[in-house]
């Protein structure tokens, strides 16, 4: 009985005009558009200079600036109002002020004659702006031998090292956490809808008066789409590595077991879905809503860490957390299943509720 | 009861959705063999008594037996020795005509010989023989609902259950469709019918007219033209659900 069912779902799947063209292009978008589109470094800063010395120590401070990569000169002025005027355009998003003096002041090394004014509409472009100028001051003035602020404290050195990726390159980090999210959406919203558009167009009917069990027409009904996870995962991993020449650094069978827990999990909840709804769109409206707060909340984006404790708490709740955290654990520290057991533990524990509560409230009659 | 005579036999059922009572205490029996035509106007109740008597829902109260099977607790059993055909087409439009029959058949336990078989006995029967690799979507209406019927035959039930077959098809494929019925009733299958039209009503052995969820008369075509001295079934028809009360449900 399960050979013609699944037979009946593969064929259906390929016939289908969308999805396998779907399935192939998903996890090319994924690796080789999404990892630049969802860049969290902040480049080309609209920078506005108000230079009231002129010196030559100010224009190499403006050099500096500009030949970091991260700013764009908008304009060199000498008026603080017409920056202002910029940025209230929205044109400029910092304005570096050079008072009158600085080239004495460098010299004698009395003080830092220097003001940094910046827009925090976008509160992460802003503080990280200030911070790159603040940086590209000392740095200037470090080639000056000047010693900022003054000597009395004892001078500390920090010497900071970048463990597991160095570069600091948010491609690497991303590209993990895309993988999750290709792999949840198809495995658990393609078969929901699956459902769903069975249950609309009758078919499923014709279904319940055979003596086809349930967890056999579903199980059959989700395992092409755990062929395509398994496809997205192989694909996404092998273009990582073919394009930016990025290799998982742990085991590929713990992102593969990970990959089927997260499976579980997620076939748990379509099928919930599919269970509480009675037409595609409504499902289509729930699966909408589940995506957005898994993605927000999964620390995929934002560090969890940072969340207030209510909005951690309820992370706790939300599988893509824990398949994130485990991915990135693997892929870019080389994690073993002993240091990331809690993920595995809270997939688990989420894949049996899930599954359960899926089981009890589908029924073949009313 | 008496199981080798009756194939379905049912004693006060009743089905309430809320405070609504969708059927209210009916008790019938078809016997084995016999084309049970089953009359309503919609909202009636048809197709929820109908649905309780394939395992797709539970009764709220009462008692019967399809097939020898328990209603309340043996649905899967029913499932096996029963064929249903639903009013709205439910074959896999993009799936092509063989591979529907392979898929059911396969669900019913054949294996890939007898599906073999199965086939070639189904397409010369209904003339499908050049049609085998269309989509099952793609074929006119007449030969959508004839596929759905051998469908619903391919395990050799016992009893088959139609659910309003003929809706939206011209008189000649009708006549077809029916000639279809009786053949397959001559080989011994119980036809359990549910239909709009009343010409149709004739051909059956005996029906039953539901009303506001009960039954409100059950008999021979001829012996209820009889009684309400009707000239047809179309009459009779009027005659008794000219009393109903409820207000058709969508």
């Amino acid at each position: 009985m399960w050979k013609y069912l699944i037979e009946k779902e593969f064929k259906q799947f390929f016939r289908d005009p969308g999805l396998p063209r779907m399935a192939l292009a998903f996890p090319v978008l994924m690796m080789l558009v999404f990892p630049f589109a969802v860049s969290m470094e902040i480049r080309n800063i609209d920078l506005a200079v108000v230079d009231n010395d002129t010196g030559r120590e100010s224009s190499l401070l403006v050099e500096q600036c500009t030949s970091s990569g991260y700013f764009r000169l908008v304009t060199l002025c000498h008026d603080p109002d017409e920056a202002q005027r910029l940025m209230d355009e929205n044109r400029a998003d910092a304005i570096l002020t050079i008072l009158p003096g600085f080239d004495e002041e460098v010299s004698t090394g009395t003080g830092l004659p220097a003001g940094i004014k910046v827009n925090t509409v976008n509160g992460t472009k802003g503080s990280i702006g200030a911070q790159y100028i603040s940086e590209c001051v000392r740095m200037y003035l470090a080639g000056k031998n000047v010693n900022v602020p003054s000597d009395d404290t004892p001078r500390m050195e920090i010497s900071e090292k970048y463990y597991f990726n160095p570069y600091m390159d948010y491609k690497l980090f991303m590209i993990p956490a895309l993988i999750v999210i290709a792999v949840t959406m198809i495995t658990a919203f393609l078969p929901a809808l699956n459902i769903v558009s069975e249950k609309e167009a009758g078919t499923i009917e014709q279904m319940n008066v055979t003596p086809v069990s349930k967890t056999a027409f579903i199980t059959c009904k989700m395992i092409p789409y755990w062929a395509v996870a398994f496809f997205i995962l192989t694909a996404c991993l092998a273009i990582a590595w073919a394009v930016f020449g990025y290799t998982c650094r742990g085991s590929i069978m713990l992102l593969y077991l990970f990959t089927v827990l997260d499976i579980i999990v997620m076939a748990g909840l379509g099928l919930l879905i599919s269970n509480y709804s009675s037409n595609a769109q409504q499902a289509m409206f729930v699966i909408w809503f589940f995506a957005v707060i898994f993605m927000l909340m999964s620390g995929i984006f934002t560090p969890v860490a940072s969340m207030p404790d209510w909005a951690q708490a309820i992370t706790y709740l939300n599988p893509m957390r824990y398949y994130a955290d485990a991915m990135r654990a693997v892929f870019l520290k080389g994690s073993n299943l002993r240091d990331i057991w809690y993920d595995a533990a809270g997939l688990a524990a989420l894949g049996a509720v899930m599954v359960s509560w899926a089981i009890m409230s589908y029924r073949k009659s009313d | 009861m008496d199981t080798e005579l009756n194939a379905i036999e049912i004693r006060n059922l009743t089905k309430r959705f809320g405070n609504f009572t969708a059927v209210d205490n009916i008790s019938f029996n078809v016997r084995n063999g016999e084309i049970f035509g089953f009359l309503g106007a919609n909202g009636a109740g048809k197709t929820t008594a109908m649905r309780i008597l394939c395992g797709l829902s539970r009764p709220s109260e009462g008692e019967g037996t399809v097939a020898g099977y328990d209603i309340r607790n043996e649905q899967e059993k029913i499932k096996r020795n029963i064929g249903y055909m639903s009013q709205k087409f439910s074959l896999y439009p993009d799936l092509t005509v063989g591979e529907n029959i392979r898929l059911f058949g396969g669900i019913y336990g054949l294996n890939d010989r007898q599906i073999r078989e199965k086939t070639e006995e189904m397409l010369s029967m209904l003339d499908l023989r050049q049609e085998r690799d269309k989509y099952a979507g793609s074929l006119p209406l007449g030969w959508k609902q004839k596929l759905s019927f051998c469908i619903a035959l391919i395990h050799d039930p016992r009893i088959i259950f139609l659910d309003e077959p003929t809706g939206g098809v011209d008189p000649e494929t009708r006549r077809r469709f029916w000639e279809l019925i009786y053949d397959t009733a001559e080989k011994g299958t119980t036809i359990f019918v549910t239909t709009h039209y009343m010409d149709e009503a004739e051909y059956c052995d005996r029906v039953s007219v539901m009303v506001d969820g009960k039954i409100a008369a059950l008999d021979s075509p001829e012996n209820l033209k009889t009684r309400f001295s009707a000239r047809n079934m179309d009459e009779v028809f009027r005659i008794i659900a000219g009393r109903a009360e409820r207000e058709e449900r969508p």
